[in-house]
């Protein structure tokens, strides 16, 4: 009888370490997570976005900006040590000087060597200070306000606006900023997404095709609808990626690639962030964290279990096979409003809190002496 | 011909004997026209030396001969000269010394030398004003300041490219590699963008030698001017030590008969583990209770790290600081009290050593035995035997014998001797003939009242009435019984020298136009601008004709609780980028500022009408001018 059972055991182990062994080769799944929330010395619950600097993470939260280093909270930084406002909405490195640009809802700012040098719509050329994205292109800091686009120049300190003025918005709100060599991607509120060549100085506007709010009529002729939130950029596949409120859209130059959650495993049509290397795609939902591999098809959504406990993972192949599993760990909400790469591991803001995604099972027996080190607040 | 016509003539001829010996022209830009009618009078002007690697020669860079001068200390000789770019600030050299590297200032470049055959081998463009830089650890690396641009060129040497840009704080100056190669330390000339009227805050900016990233801002209060960097030995703690200014910006210059306005001494800085930016950092004032130091400016450690050598530019004095005293100075007295303390420097120089006109800067030799004093308007080197401790010679490094009137006038304006216990000269508050970005309580009737920002003097000759005021006619009133009475405390000068001192004053020249082509071409933005200039008659008070001023005072509705009057001179747009902050005292940190912040009920032009698009390119035109 025990050998029996052992027996059995073992087999149900090597059928699942088959299955999961297959599928991992494919596209890894994140069931380890760790949580930094105000339980554990976040300032804020809601984190807008975070940005990878080596082994530096710092994440915009609606109270300061975080700066997390070996597991821990080393540093949160406010109003009273020279931000210009306590919401910080989006964060960039520049890998070339090390600063840290954040776009806050008082200005834009830059975190340099300990100190904030901050310009504002009144002490500089930046056309609102209302920021909601920052991006570094070389000596050019792009920064997406709800007065349109601004562009300063680092090494002129000549600032530049663009907006329904002098570029195809309808109108200036706009969201997110995606750079690349010798172009920008804008995601502009109810004004689609935009393409700007910085030599040629041209724009290429890309709109829902259908012109219709709420209805998706052609779905892979163009953008899936005009309220962008924001854009990435893929310089592995040379592909731009839109998250709208109505879907998720790709673009590889020549044709669309959208995906909603009726035909798609996608979580949710609103999504309020997209970011893509390689293969991966993953949507930041407000039902939860979607992951697309491009090549495969495969999805795989992440979300806290409704019952409370640790996280549901459901996989969904391309041809529509479904597998739930169960983690331990989960995200600190299904609210997800961005996301970082950092190596092999995942930075997840969501409204309550950022989680720290790593990848199972290849980086298993690292990670778990790292977890036994953080002060983690998992669900 | 005149005897002095023909010293001139047979200088020049010794020059350009010099110049076909020392190697080709670096091929940089022309100078400005009122730089050469400068340089015409032959004035070498050094203002910097390097030992070499083999510590066998001197490397002396003379910024208005536009030369570096190769010179062999022990026959005291001048053995080499190098034609370089225009304006040239500093020297760094590879780590094995075979290449010398050269900023022009005015070039916007460096000119790279063989130190072997003096040859020129390479002109590498770098960012706005290059002035002080270093070579890294490896010799793969050039670090060069940028005076107008506020940042740090990092040059990829092999391929002679610049590979980014990191943003200093404002006006860098001096640039030191760390002895274990790790930091790169800028210097900051002026201080941060602050509240008009509060004391200043300078900065240290560190950089990364190996992320070639800002490792951090040392922040220092109260104190501008930091200028050369020195680092001690490692026996005896690797303090680095940079000479400042501590102004009192915030009390009346009234006060200056009382003492204690504008201090002079040094930051030390002590590595330390538990230190924010890792170093305790102390300030010490080099001035005595009734004699002042002004211009502390170049600085050199022995080898043995047991002495220090400072050199006070207006003051015509080295002095030479025991570092151990030194040491037991900050560990003896609080932090708090030490920057204002005048009884420090009695307990740690040990002597004070007369120099030649205005030392800028000081190198020592690789044995130890003597410190070479650069003196800028001596043209010549002033030679410290540190075996006595005593001037022991002076080396002549070929600059004309005869002195012009702009040259006396030049000393007059960089010699504290005329102020009350030698407190400042012109210079203090006005380094490199610009602006020491404060705002200050001058003369007036009622304490504390007027507060006016500092006023570059580049390119004023056409601009007269002068002051914030507009109550002096011209330059001899504003720099003579004016400023005997009100700043120095003293007599002043005399009729001759106030000729003199303002006929220097008058041939300050503007610094190059970074913000226009070199064709004068201007950008659309640019363009736009200067159409919106014009529409909105911003001529009317700011005229092109006379460098962008009506020459008389208006009222634009920028006076605030302070002011006694609400009409100020209109200030000529020439360079305006490069004088911040703006408005009359100072309170405009940026040129956005001044309408968005000063202008509301549209006096100072009707501009609440206009976008921000055409707001930024009113300005991008503003800084072409």
């Amino acid at each position: 009888m025990k050998y029996r059972q052992i027996a059995l055991a073992t087999l149900l182990g090597l059928a699942l370490l088959l299955c999961a062994g297959s599928r991992a080769q494919e596209s890894p799944v994140y069931t380890r997570w760790e949580n930094f929330t105000t339980a554990n010395g976040m300032p804020d619950d809601k984190v807008f976005q975070a940005a990878v600097d080596g082994d530096r993470v710092w994440a915009g939260t609606e109270n300061g900006l975080v700066l997390i280093e070996k597991g821990r909270i080393q540093k949160v930084y406010k109003v009273e040590d020279g931000l210009p406002n306590r919401v910080v909405t989006s964060v960039a490195v520049d890998p070339s000087s090390g600063d840290v640009w954040l776009a806050t809802f008082g200005g834009l700012s830059r975190f340099s060597g300990g100190e904030f040098k901050n310009y504002r719509n009144l002490t500089s050329g930046l056309a609102n200070d209302i920021v909601y994205a920052v991006a570094v292109q070389g000596e050019y800091v792009w920064a997406a306000t709800t007065a349109g686009i601004s562009r300063l120049n680092t090494l002129t300190g000549e600032w530049a606006i663009f907006s329904e003025k002098n570029a195809p918005m309808h109108e200036p709100w706009s969201y997110g900023i995606a750079v690349t060599g010798k172009k920008v991607y804008f995601a502009v509120w109810g004004g689609g997404l935009l393409e700007y060549d910085i030599e040629g100085g041209w724009w290429k506007p890309y709109n829902d095709p259908d012109g219709e709010m709420e209805l998706v009529l052609f779905q892979n002729q163009g953008l899936l609808h005009d309220i962008v939130s924001n854009v990435a950029y893929n310089s592995q596949t040379n592909m731009v990626w839109a998250s709208t409120y109505f879907g998720l859209s790709g673009y590889d130059g020549h044709d669309w690639h959208n995906y909603l959650s009726t035909d798609s495993a996608l979580a949710s049509d609103f999504i309020n962030a997209v970011q893509s290397r390689g293969d991966d795609v993953w949507a930041c939902t407000d039902k939860g964290l979607s992951y697309l591999n491009f090549k495969t098809g495969e999805w795989i959504t992440y979300r806290p279990a409704e019952a409370g406990n640790g996280g549901d993972i459901v996989i969904t192949t391309a041809d529509k096979k479904v597998e739930r599993r169960q983690s331990s760990t989960t995200l600190a909400h299904n609210y997800i409003l961005n996301l970082t790469f950092q190596n092999d591991d995942i930075w997840v803001a969501t409204a309550k809190g950022l989680s720290h995604g790593m990848r199972e099972p290849n980086h298993q027996s690292n990670k778990e002496g790292n977890r036994n080190e953080h002060k983690s607040a998992s669900r | 011909m005149t005897l002095a016509a023909q010293i001139r003539k047979l200088q020049v001829a010794v020059s350009l004997a010099m110049a076909m010996l020392g190697g080709s022209p670096a091929g940089s830009a022309p100078a400005s026209q009122d730089s050469a009618a400068k340089s015409d009078a032959g004035y070498l002007t050094p203002v910097e030396a390097k030992f070499s690697v083999d510590g066998a020669r001197l490397y002396v860079v003379c910024e208005d001969a536009d030369a570096l001068l190769v010179v062999d200390p022990r026959t005291k000789k001048v053995i080499g000269r190098v034609h370089v770019g225009h304006r040239p600030k500093d020297v760094a050299q590879s780590p094995d010394g075979q290449k010398l590297y050269v900023s022009n200032e005015w070039s916007d470049n460096v000119t790279e030398i063989d130190a072997k055959t003096l040859k020129v081998t390479r002109t590498i463009p770098t960012g706005w004003g290059p002035v002080g830089l270093v070579t890294d650890g490896t010799g793969q690396t050039l670090y060069v300041a940028n005076s107008i641009g506020s940042d740090v060129s990092v040059i990829e040497l092999a391929t002679g490219t610049e590979k980014k840009r990191l943003a200093s704080w404002r006006s860098p100056h001096n640039v030191l590699l760390s002895r274990d190669g790790r930091y790169v330390f800028v210097s900051n000339m002026l201080g941060h963008l602050g509240p008009w009227d509060q004391a200043p805050v300078s900065e240290l900016t560190i950089i990364d030698a190996n992320r070639q990233t800002i490792a951090y801002r040392l922040q220092i209060p109260g104190a501008i001017e930091l200028r050369h960097i020195a680092e001690g030995s490692a026996t005896e703690g690797s303090d680095l030590i940079i000479p400042f200014m501590r102004p009192k910006n915030l009390n009346p210059l009234i006060q200056v008969s009382n003492g204690w306005i504008l201090t002079h001494g040094m930051l030390v800085l002590h590595p330390s583990n538990t230190a924010k930016g890792g170093y305790e950092v102390s300030q010490v004032l080099l001035d005595d209770i009734d004699q002042y130091y002004a211009g502390a400016n170049g600085v050199a450690f022995t080898p043995d790290g047991k002495r220090l050598l400072v050199a006070s530019s207006e003051a015509n004095i080295v002095s030479v600081i025991d570092t151990a005293k030194l040491k037991q100075r900050i560990n003896s007295v609080p932090a708090s009290q030490l920057p204002d303390r005048l009884d420090s420097a009695a307990t740690f120089v040990q002597r004070r050593l007369e120099t030649g006109a205005e030392p800028m800067a000081i190198a020592v030799s690789r044995q130890g035995d003597r410190a070479y004093v650069v003196n800028r308007l001596d043209d010549s080197l002033t030679v410290i035997n540190l075996t006595t401790t005593r001037v022991e010679g002076r080396i002549d490094l070929g600059g004309p014998k005869e002195e012009t009137t702009l040259r006396t006038g030049e000393k007059l304006f960089h010699s504290a001797k005329f102020c009350f216990q030698g407190q400042f000269a012109c210079v203090t508050c006005h380094p490199d003939n610009h602006i020491d970005g404060v705002s200050w309580n001058l003369e007036t009737p009622e304490l504390g009242k007027d507060r006016v920002a500092n006023r570059t003097l580049r390119g004023i000759s056409e601009t007269a009435p002068y002051k914030w005021n507009g109550h002096n006619p011209d330059l001899e009133t504003q720099c003579g019984p004016r400023i005997a009475k009100f700043l120095f405390h003293s007599e002043g000068f005399n009729k001759e020298e106030l000729a003199d001192l303002v006929a220097f004053i008058k041939a300050i020249p503007l610094a190059p136009n970074r913000h226009l082509a070199a064709d004068g071409q201007l950008t659309l933005s640019q363009e736009r601008g200067k159409k919106i200039f014009f529409q909105k008659n911003c001529d009317n008070c700011h005229p092109p004709a006379t460098h962008y001023t009506a020459l008389r005072s208006f009222d634009v509705g920028t006076a605030n609780k302070y002011d006694t009057s609400g009409n100020f001179d209109v200030p000529q747009l020439d360079r305006i980028y490069e004088k911040p902050p703006y408005l009359h005292n100072g309170e405009a940190l940026t040129l956005e500022e001044i309408w968005t912040v000063f202008n509301n009920e549209d006096k100072h032009g009707v501009t609440s009408d206009m976008t921000k698009e055409q707001l930024n390119d009113l300005i991008e035109f503003l800084k072409t001018l």
